[in-house]
């Protein structure tokens, strides 16, 4: 364990594992590199995404937690806040302070010191409930979102059921 | 001005058409000449035009395209004009031995796989296929065991691993009961 960086996330890692929030399974994918990390997030209930679990990649910046990891779903997620289909998420909670020209974010949104992976799974969770359609990072998903949403949800359930090998 | 804004294109043209007529002579004697082994029967047959038949017809078999051009002598437009007009080509037999180009052929296939490739499935991902028929253990039983913090670090990765695939496992089962169901 040698860096700040590395003790703080193997302490994330330990409060994850024997504590987990509902729907959320996180941990390094080896502990060699506690910089890369796999979690595992359930769809939320009520929502199109109901059913899923969606793999997705977080990595570290060697200076964490002063910057924020970034996150990348390692499966097709069709939503106006995820980058398709390279699966970047984008959500306020993983800009860094300071970092947003259009002044769409509160501060108090964006990513601290005193923020953490849990914290971002959860606010990624409910990112899915609720799409932000303010700044969303997949133009296509937003409008479909917004103007055909029953369309929007059946992409989502077969995208769920393709994920599951359905 | 507005002249030598015209002659520009004009000219670029005129060099790719030249360096495409050019390439193609040349590119003959080498695809025939690299082939001794084909024999007689394939040496008049040209890869580029069995690529420019496959490439304006997509779903025709290669095989069966390099076959009606072999038998009508390397004429393109009589085997364009023959699938135009609605007439099946022949099967090519299983003797037969086309010079397919298969360095070209790759890139025609390619602009749709990474548009349409997805990404693996789960099951596929996490290696899961053996344990999909398996019987669902007794869930309070291994997750609660999970959930424990272990001081070895091999049976944390583990615990770690097994929680990962019981909620891939557990989602699916869900989803494949709602399915039946329907």
């Amino acid at each position: 364990m040698g860096t700040p960086a590395s003790k703080r996330l193997f302490k994330e890692y330990r409060a994850l594992s024997s504590d987990p929030p509902d729907g959320i399974t996180a941990g390094p994918v080896s502990e060699d590199d506690m910089f890369v990390w796999e979690a595992l997030i359930q769809g939320p209930e009520g929502t199109p995404f109901e059913g899923g679990v969606f793999p997705a990649e977080l990595k570290f910046p060697r200076d964490y937690p002063l910057a924020p990891p970034t996150m990348r779903f390692m499966v097709d997620v069709w939503h106006p806040n995820v980058v398709y289909p390279n699966g970047t998420v984008c959500i306020s909670i993983l800009h860094p302070p300071g970092d947003d020209p259009h002044h769409y974010e509160q501060a108090s949104e964006r990513w601290s010191p005193i923020q953490s992976v849990e914290k971002i799974l959860i606010s990624v969770m409910s990112m899915l409930a609720e799409p932000n359609d303010e700044s969303p990072a997949n133009v296509d998903a937003a409008r479909m979102w917004r103007e055909k949403r029953a369309e929007y949800e059946t992409r989502v359930r077969d995208n769920v059921r393709k994920s599951l090998g359905l | 001005m507005a002249e030598q804004t015209l002659n520009i294109p004009q000219l670029v043209v005129f060099i790719i058409v030249s360096v495409l007529a050019i390439r193609w002579y040349f590119s003959r004697p080498v695809a025939t000449g690299t082939r001794p082994a084909a024999g007689q029967r394939t040496s008049r047959l040209n890869p580029a035009q069995i690529e420019q038949v496959a490439q304006m017809f997509p779903q025709l078999n290669r095989r069966d395209i390099a076959w009606d051009l072999q038998r009508n002598g390397g004429n393109v437009s009589a085997t364009t004009e023959k699938v135009l007009s609605g007439r099946p080509l022949e099967p090519a037999p299983a003797s037969f031995n086309p010079p397919l180009p298969r360095a070209a052929a790759q890139p025609v296939a390619r602009p749709t796989a990474p548009a349409k490739a997805s990404q693996p499935d789960l099951i596929t991902r996490y290696n899961l296929a053996n344990k999909l028929n398996a019987p669902s253990p007794e869930p309070s039983d291994a997750a609660g065991k999970a959930k424990t913090w272990s001081q070895d670090r091999n049976e944390r990765q583990a615990n770690l691993q097994r929680r990962r695939e019981e909620m891939i496992l557990a989602a699916r089962r869900k989803l494949e009961e709602k399915e039946k169901a329907k």
